[in-house]
């Protein structure tokens, strides 16, 4: 379902001049698994994502998403794609049931199955208490509901989640790993990014440890483990990303 | 784009927007606050405040003649003024006795008459030292007439020996020479005399220099000093009318009137001037009528002219007066503020808030989402600018029908305007709404918050006061030309539409009007939908400035041509140049030969130089940048063959549309002539064509051509290009007709990737023109072959120019179609500059090898 290659981006910077936040990376999801890109802040998890759901434009590579090209069908791209991160906030001032209403009419739904869709979701996520209040008023708990809930509100066969725990407590964190974990099961395309381990080794069915806009391994968690021969997920991790800052040292030196 | 998504964004908006408060403050309850509220404030003001009275001393009041009265009671005599209340905007102080009131100890006025008393008093010690140097004034001015008038008296001897020293010097030489002696002596008279009036001139100084200042020390607004024996003086004379013995060489008839001193510097000094001198005129006009019937003599003699004005305005003129020029004004500054607020949320306050990639993310293109929340602002724009004028013009109606005749009603009657005219309100409403929301959008998507959002309503609302102000000045009225500008063109249509002499006339400026605003609209909302679609402006991170860094930035990452920015600056970079420049241009006197060397170098330093440092610095290849390279035969031919093709049909468009544009400064004229009359030729040529030819190129067609060309928007660089040419001549028609002939030139330079056409092209149109110009200038010189026979089916001359007929125009036509198409045609296309050097995978140059590159604009 998504197919990266050679996806670069680089960034013009005031200071560095031109930077590379993604050298060419290569991957891809099938349905039904969840791939977790693994990676420290600044790692480029970001960018690659945004790529993926055409806010950013890619400076070299290909990627297609459901079958569609990122760079020249990115409206087919886009109605296929839930998308949530971070930076996905809501609006303040419409309730959650408007703000859920509201994006599942831009992605086309018609008025029947909207209702349908939003009574599904509002019972599956529970939050028919919070229907008509107001984003303002919200915990970030709801609020992050909220997101889920537009987030798979037209049922997208590809979904996207950067960084969605980041900032959670661990009772929403794990609402949000489960509900995540139920899309895999439904048979969505899920792509997870985290520079969290558990989530990674709780979640995922494949990984991608992504540093400095580079993805140094990939796998199953069992294949890599086995390749490296470090059982620890985390130990991999760090070992990974400093050998990789020592061979940039050397490079560089 | 579809229309579904554009009204789901919209409604979502509006939505938002009326459950935010401040929105909702701004735009709705504020205007129907604030109107009745200024208006309440307004009828307290007048209730409340009544003009202060005015302080005005009269020293010497007793000299003053008693018929007619200068003064009755208290004040200046009210039948002095035209409205009589104004005589009690004058508090007058006298220093006549005061007449002793009935001695009632009980009186509750009395303790109040005491303080005016004392005041009084003090004011009349603070004008007494003024008395003296006034009088020294006096007699030096009387001296000083006096001395004036025998001068004259010696120059009319000194003429009448002159004559009589010529009429002797033909017979008796000794008679001659006493005629001499003579006219010596009255000539030494006449300069000693002027010597002394010199002096006294002099003296005068110090002592209005003392007057002056004992004034400033004063509260007092004006000062009289009537001299002594004034009103003896106004009877002696009287008494000699009276007895027909007054005649012109009479000494005694020079007399000082009383003086007057005020400050016009100082407003409340001025009006109480302008009053006391008003009430004095027309005073003096009583006692000279008093005169004239002394001396027997009809009043009508002392008005000769007796002009008559008649003032045909009505009541509902001077209201639509009122409206005519209110409503633009409140209508743009209303719409500018209706958009901006809610343009600033819309935008940098979703980035702020944290929706703006929610939104990027739905399936909704960036043209949908900008459209929507483009029409959401406007929506607001208009509701804020008519609820403004609802709100004043209903609050105006309502002041004026209940203060009746008290200050607002002198404005004129506040009727509103009829249906038909508040409907053009509407219709006008909403292009000029359409440009301010565009804008306003784009500036906030630009914007990284909402803070730094509101930083950019100073400017836009500085300029847009600007030109409302242009606007409002009265004797600015709408030409073809105002019409297709931005903002004017509305505002004063919609002025001329309310004026109350505005019939159908000002109607046939509608469709130019309505057409380019419309037009700058959809550029404006072209820019916001581009800077929506950009990702540095969207993803826009607070960086730290330092201009250090971002000087070392321009340095470093140079491209092998100059970026976008970089070539827009280039272009602001010669305009300031020239603005620095105008002046020394201008106002040089300098004539021919000096004129036209000032010209060149005004082409070199001011044009050539800053692209040409630009392109070193900037960029890593100036050989690119600059286009130097050898271009193909064909190229050299085609721009070779098209300036003589294009320009009679420059010439004659230009001709023919000169009723559109302003007509020249008288200066400007001149100065063209003057640069053009008598010099060389060759000097001449070497000005005007080659001068410009190669300096103009090497800025707009090398540089800021290729800045503008490195989006690889081909169109666009072009219509910059020529654009930023025409603008730069700054004169209306040169602006127009130079826009046109940047695109040739922009054609030209693209096509064949070299400059050397376009420097080519460019000096054959202009030395065209020069020769042109000349052949006209000559009259006469036009040989004999074109003046007759079939030649004149193509040229005539006229007016000192000649004309191309349309046998000329319709072949040139033709030719430049044809020249023009093999331009155009891709397929003909002389090899471009070297694509750009493939970066290393990823590193460098995002933009080029992006799908559709972003591209900055403005």
């Amino acid at each position: 379902m998504i197919h990266v290659r050679n996806l670069a981006k680089s960034f013009p910077d005031l200071r560095r001049g031109s930077v590379a936040a993604l050298h060419p990376v290569t991957f891809e999801v099938r349905p039904g698994e969840i791939y977790g890109l693994l990676g420290p802040n600044g790692a480029g998890k970001t960018t690659c994502l945004r790529i993926l759901s055409t806010v950013l434009k890619p400076t070299g590579g290909a990627a297609t998403v459901a079958g569609y090209d990122v760079r020249t069908q990115p409206a087919e791209v886009r109605a296929r794609i839930g998308f949530m991160s971070g930076n996905t906030g809501i609006y303040d001032r419409m309730t959650a049931a408007e703000m859920v209403e509201y994006f599942g009419r831009l992605y086309g739904l018609d008025e029947d199955r909207l209702r349908q869709r939003v009574d599904e979701i509002f019972e599956m996520l529970q939050m028919n208490e919070i229907r008509d209040l107001l984003g303002s008023k919200m915990s970030t708990g709801m609020k992050q509901k909220v997101s889920i809930a537009r987030t798979i509100v037209h049922d997208p066969p590809v979904l996207i989640f950067d960084e969605p725990t980041s900032g959670l407590d661990v009772l929403v964190a794990r609402a949000v790993q489960q509900a995540i974990a139920a899309l895999r099961d439904q048979g969505k395309c899920i792509i997870f990014s985290t520079h969290i381990m558990r989530e990674v080794e709780k979640l995922c069915d494949r990984v991608g440890i992504i540093h400095r806009g580079r993805i140094l391994a990939e796998g199953a968690l069992p294949e890599l483990e086995d390749r490296y021969g470090e059982p620890d997920m985390e130990e991999l991790f760090f070992e990974l990303i400093s050998r990789h800052d020592r061979e940039l040292a050397e490079q560089t030196a | 784009m579809t229309w579904r998504n554009v009204r789901l964004i919209l409604l979502r908006e509006v939505r938002d927007q009326s459950r935010d408060r401040r929105t909702l403050f701004m735009i709705a309850i504020l205007p129907l606050l604030l109107y009745p509220g200024l208006g309440i404030g307004m009828v307290q003001m007048t209730v409340l405040f009544s003009e202060q009275p005015r302080t005005v001393v009269v020293l010497g009041a007793e000299h003053l003649p008693s018929d007619p009265p200068l003064l009755q009671g208290d004040g200046i005599n009210p039948a002095w003024f035209e409205d009589e209340s104004d005589a009690r905007t004058l508090a007058v102080v006298t220093d006549l006795p005061r007449s002793p009131n009935g001695d009632d100890a009980e009186d509750p006025a009395d303790s109040g008459r005491d303080q005016a008393a004392a005041r009084a008093a003090a004011l009349l010690a603070e004008a007494r030292p003024m008395r003296a140097p006034v009088r020294e004034r006096q007699a030096i001015r009387e001296n000083i007439s006096r001395a004036e008038k025998s001068l004259s008296e010696l120059e009319d001897r000194r003429a009448a020996a002159e004559q009589a020293r010529r009429a002797a010097a033909e017979q008796d030489a000794e008679a001659t020479r006493v005629h001499e002696g003579e006219v010596e002596r009255i000539k030494r008279e006449m300069a000693e005399l002027s010597g002394r009036i010199q002096g006294w001139k002099k003296d005068l100084d110090p002592i209005e220099e003392k007057i002056s200042e004992l004034f400033a020390k004063t509260g007092i607004q004006v000062l009289i000093v009537v001299p002594d024996g004034f009103q003896q003086k106004i009877a002696h004379v009287n008494e000699k009318l009276k007895r027909r013995t007054l005649d012109a060489a009479d000494e005694e008839d020079y007399y000082s009137g009383p003086t007057s001193i005020a400050n016009r510097a100082d407003e409340k000094s001025l009006i109480a001037y302008t009053r006391v001198k008003k009430a004095i005129e027309r005073w003096e006009r009583r006692i000279l009528e008093q005169r004239l019937s002394y001396a027997d003599l009809p009043s009508t003699v002392a008005m000769p002219v007796n002009a008559d004005p008649i003032d045909v305005a009505r009541k509902e003129q001077l209201s639509a007066n009122v409206w005519s020029k209110l409503f633009p004004a409140l209508l743009i500054i209303m719409a500018v503020t209706g958009a901006f607020y809610p343009a600033v949320d819309l935008a940098a306050g979703e980035k702020e808030r944290g929706t703006m990639e929610t939104l990027l993310i739905c399936p909704a293109s960036r043209t949908e989402i900008v459209v929507g929340k483009f029409l959401t602002v406007m929506l607001f724009s208009m509701s804020t600018a008519l609820l403004n004028l609802l709100s004043m013009g209903l609050t105006g109606k309502y002041m004026a029908s209940m203060a009746g005749g008290g200050a607002i009603s002198r404005m004129g009657d506040l009727t509103f305007p009829g249906f038909g005219s508040l409907a053009w309100v509407i219709v006008l409403l909403i292009p000029l709404a359409a440009l301010f929301s565009a804008l306003c959008l784009a500036l906030a998507t630009f914007a990284r918050s909402s803070k730094e959002g509101q930083y950019y309503l100073t400017p836009l609302l500085m300029v847009t006061l600007g030109l409302t102000v242009f606007c409002l000045s009265p004797g600015i009225e709408i030409t073809p030309f105002y019409s297709i500008m931005p903002i004017v063109g509305p505002a004063l249509l919609l002025r001329e539409l309310l004026a109350p002499s505005g019939g159908s006339q000002p109607l046939i400026y509608a469709i130019p009007v309505l057409a380019t605003s419309i037009g700058y609209s959809l550029l404006a909302l072209w820019w916001a939908i581009d800077q929506f679609a950009r990702e540095d402006v969207l993803f826009r991170e607070a960086e730290r400035f330092e201009l250090g860094l971002w000087i070392r930035h321009l340095l470093r990452d140079k491209d092998p041509v100059p970026s976008f920015t970089e070539a827009g600056f280039c272009f602001v970079l010669i305009m300031l140049l020239q603005f620095a420049a105008f002046k020394i241009l201008h106002a040089a006197t300098v004539a021919g030969v000096d004129m036209l060397r000032l010209m060149m170098i005004q082409q070199l330093v001011i044009i050539a130089t800053p692209a040409l440092l630009m392109g070193v610095m900037l960029t890593t290849s100036p050989r690119r940048t600059f286009r130097l390279r050898m271009p193909s035969l064909g190229m050299l031919a085609i721009a070779a063959a098209l300036p003589f093709v294009l320009h009679p049909l420059s010439f004659e468009l230009q001709a023919s549309l000169s009723w559109f544009f302003p007509p020249l400064p008288a200066e400007i004229a001149r100065t063209l002539k003057l640069a053009t009359g008598n010099a060389s030729l060759w000097l001449v040529l070497l000005a005007f064509a080659v001068a410009p030819a190669i300096c103009e190129e090497v800025a707009f067609r090398g540089f800021i051509l290729s800045g503008f060309h490195s989006t690889r928007r081909t169109w666009l660089a072009l219509a910059l290009s020529s654009l930023t040419f025409g603008v730069m001549h700054m004169i209306p028609q040169q602006v127009f007709n130079a826009s046109l002939l940047g695109l040739v030139l922009g054609l030209i330079a693209l096509r064949s990737g070299s400059l050397v056409p376009a420097i080519l092209f460019h000096f054959l149109f202009n030395a065209l023109a020069v020769l042109h110009g000349r052949v006209g200038a000559e009259g006469a010189a036009l040989p004999d072959w074109l003046q007759e026979g079939p030649a004149t089916w193509f040229v005539r001359l006229s007016h000192q120019t000649v004309r191309y007929q349309w046998p000329t125009l319709v072949l040139a036509a033709l030719a430049a179609i044809v020249l023009l198409r093999i331009l155009v045609k891709p397929g003909t296309r002389a090899d471009e500059a070297p694509a750009p050097p493939v970066p290393p995978a990823g590193a460098s140059d995002a933009r080029r090898t992006a799908g559709k590159p972003p591209v900055a604009v403005g």
